[in-house]
């Protein structure tokens, strides 16, 4: 018994640090979703961050762009519900993609879902919106 | 019917009753707390989600690794700069990190 708790007790400890997140357990799976679905049609790297932003909002989501494998090729979309600032950063490569025209779009309907209260489905939304035109402007 | 048995059951039932629903509906108002609401303040942790999260583990080892790479070798290079050219391989040497800022997207509020 006390053998089966052990791993038991460790995925707690890593999936309580998501679960103790805004998300219920259904909106983690359609959000771990939408982004395997982006990556994967995309061949861009999709992330979200959703948390406080030091100011200027801006220059902080550039920083935590950086910090991904491939910034050229990623696309992040941070989300700061406390200063209700929405930031989606492209790459060098992604910013041919997703052309600042179409990312404003994204955002402009994801701004829309997250002042009705909807975080995960602004998100997922987003992200459905961004992979379709990276996929779009590739052919 | 004495009254004490008229009490009982005319008060004391449904009383019983309101405290057991009241009692529910309180054990199931903490769950649904748990939800991101516009103007009231948002005290989660903050949460960085990708489809792989080894890229970002990735990213920090090999970004450490970048930052520390990148120095030795620019200093390298600079002292190997006067033996050859004087100044024009400088203002290469500038133009590389520039690239950095070649990001686009967008920004909102609500």
């Amino acid at each position: 018994m006390t053998g089966g708790d052990k791993p038991a007790e460790s995925g707690m400890a890593v999936r309580s640090g998501v679960l103790d997140g805004p998300f219920n357990t259904r909106q983690l799976l359609r959000l771990d979703e939408a982004l395997r679905v982006a990556d994967r049609s995309t061949g861009l790297t999709f992330s979200v961050y959703i948390g406080d932003l030091d100011e200027p909002v801006r220059g902080h989501a550039e920083k935590l762009h950086a910090q991904l494998a491939d910034p050229d090729r990623s696309v992040l979309v941070a989300v700061s519900p406390n200063q209700r600032a929405l930031e989606i950063v492209t790459g060098a490569v992604a910013r041919k993609r997703i052309l600042d025209r179409e990312a404003k779009l994204a955002a402009l309907s994801m701004v829309a879902a997250f002042g009705g209260g909807d975080l995960a489905g602004g998100v997922i939304s987003g992200l459905d919106q961004l992979a379709t035109h990276a996929g779009r402007s590739r052919r | 019917m004495s009254v004490t048995e008229t009490v009982l059951v005319f008060a004391g039932i449904p009383l019983a009753i309101v405290l057991v629903i009241s009692g529910l509906a309180a054990l199931g108002g903490g769950h649904a707390a748990k939800r991101y609401r516009p103007g009231r303040p948002f005290e989660f942790a903050p949460v960085w989600f990708l489809a792989a999260p080894e890229q970002l583990a990735g990213a920090e080892a090999s970004g450490s690794h970048a930052s520390h790479g990148e120095l030795p070798a620019g200093t390298s290079s600079h002292a190997a700069l006067p033996a050859g050219s004087s100044t024009e391989g400088g203002g290469e040497l500038v133009a590389a990190p520039t690239r950095i800022g070649a990001t686009g997207g967008a920004s909102d509020r609500w």
